[in-house]
């Protein structure tokens, strides 16, 4: 096996452990509402949520061989830069799934490249309006969006069905939170699988192991469509927690309205071709169904720290790609490749370890909120 | 600066309608379901909560042709 046969695996693997961790990491968009309200089991809910992931992989009609586009010059963008690129999604992605933050994972995969990509040719490979306009801008709107719509959403709901009686009103929108979150789940796997999908095939490129008009290979949607499925399937549950437990106590008329208001904004930001973040759609969502239910509370402290953590996933992701990318080019070739790859792995290892000391599955993720993302006491029954 | 404004505006409305609009339609189905279940009239309560739950299905279907068509 040639150096470039070796690195061109590395990148593959990497692109697809990213993908799985994107799928764990953004399970609780779409069903920690459900999972909260009992809409679903927890088991139930990412069974469901895996399944249309992994769908919706399959429904994502054109793959464009592109990665971080109108951001970094794409001339740029080599293969190690991709690595590197993923790396630092990757750490980040870990990192903030180890504390419960729901974060971006294409910012993450973004900001990673970014960093590598300044580091490997300099600033002026770095378009800054277009960090403006496609990252920084977007994460402050798609929560204010998502809020509003999510607000208005749940006080109408409210309003009109104060005279439902209970237990049809709760059934009812029980069954339309399985809908809504069912929608949610799909367009995930539409779009971020595709993302990954876009990052193995720029590699093949690169690689000229396809040509450049060629379409993406079956075996590429297959395994993307895999690991964006099982990472689902695993459940981000230290995530899940702190937006289905975290953010506010969630009923089920409020975990429609913000699934419905998701699922609408998210549509329609793919339509008319405005990069919001899921993540930050739905994290928006949950704290609108906060606010248009009369004396309900937001846990607003929980909301700005998730907000700040959005504000840092650029420059942090940036960070580790840009030394990943340094290390990478330092003890040079495919040597450099394996070396950083595996302080990957073991920096993953480090935290799926750390974070089995004091778990949170399915059996504790609808445990009483107290503060903290791992339970502290079992829950007040 | 190259923000599309154009674009977000038209997320916003999009959004409040689908958004905040089915979701209340979906609600007002509801409103029409338990008025069935309540002495009167039940033809015009179980017209509405089907053209309800119809129009919100609709809405999901378009949404859906909408990803994966774009």
């Amino acid at each position: 096996m040639d150096a470039n046969t070796l690195l061109l695996g590395l990148v593959v693997l990497t692109a697809l452990a990213f993908d799985f961790t994107n799928g764990f990491h953004d399970t609780a968009n779409a069903m920690a509402t459900s999972i909260a309200t009992g809409a679903l089991p927890p088991k139930a809910a990412v069974t469901l949520s895996a399944v249309l992931n992994f769908a919706g992989a399959f429904l994502s009609l054109q793959v464009a061989a592109t990665i971080a586009t109108g951001i970094v010059d794409s001339g740029a963008v080599t293969v190690t830069v991709v690595f590197a690129g993923l790396v630092g999604g990757l750490a980040w992605n870990l990192l903030t799934w180890y504390y419960g933050i729901p974060s971006s994972s294409s910012h993450a995969l973004i900001g990673g490249v970014v960093g590598a990509t300044l580091i490997a040719a300099g600033a002026g490979a770095v378009k800054g309006s277009g960090i403006v306009a496609n990252v920084l801008v977007p994460a402050l709107l798609a929560p204010l969006f998502a809020i509003l719509v999510a607000t208005l959403g749940t006080y109408l709901v409210y309003r009109i069905t104060a005279g439902v009686p209970g237990r049809l009103r709760t059934r009812g929108f029980r069954l339309g939170q399985i809908g809504s979150a069912s929608l949610v789940s799909l367009a995930h796997g539409t779009n971020d699988a595709q993302k990954t999908m876009g990052v193995i095939t720029l590699a093949l490129v690169a690689n000229e192991t396809i040509g450049a008009e060629d379409g993406t290979p079956f075996w590429v949607v297959f395994a993307c469509a895999l690991a964006i499925g099982l990472g689902t399937y695993v459940g981000g549950w230290r995530v899940i927690r702190t937006m289905g437990k975290g953010l506010i106590e969630i009923e089920s008329p409020q975990g429609f309205s913000a699934e419905g208001s998701s699922a609408a904004v998210i549509f329609a930001a793919s339509h008319f071709g405005f990069p919001l973040s899921t993540t930050h759609v739905c994290s928006g969502s949950i704290m609108g169904a906060g606010v248009g239910k009369r004396l309900a509370e937001v846990r607003w402290g929980l909301a700005g720290r998730m907000v700040t953590a959005w504000l840092v996933t650029l420059p942090a992701a940036g960070l580790v790609g840009a030394l990943a990318w340094k290390g990478t080019d330092l003890i040079g070739g495919a040597a450099g490749v394996a070396v950083v790859f595996a302080a990957a792995v073991v920096f993953g290892a480090g935290l799926y370890r750390a974070s089995r000391r004091a778990p949170v599955d399915h059996t504790n993720v609808n445990h009483e909120w107290t503060g903290t993302v791992v339970p502290t006491r079992e829950p007040v029954k | 600066m190259i923000i599309d404004f154009d674009a977000l505006w038209k997320v916003l409305v999009a959004g409040l309608a689908a958004g905040a609009g089915l979701v209340a339609v979906y609600a007002l189905g509801l409103v029409a379901l338990a008025a069935r279940a309540a002495p009167g009239p039940r033809h015009a309560a179980t017209a509405l909560a089907v053209a309800c739950f119809a129009i919100v299905g609709a809405g999901a279907a378009c949404g859906l042709y909408v990803i994966l068509a774009g």
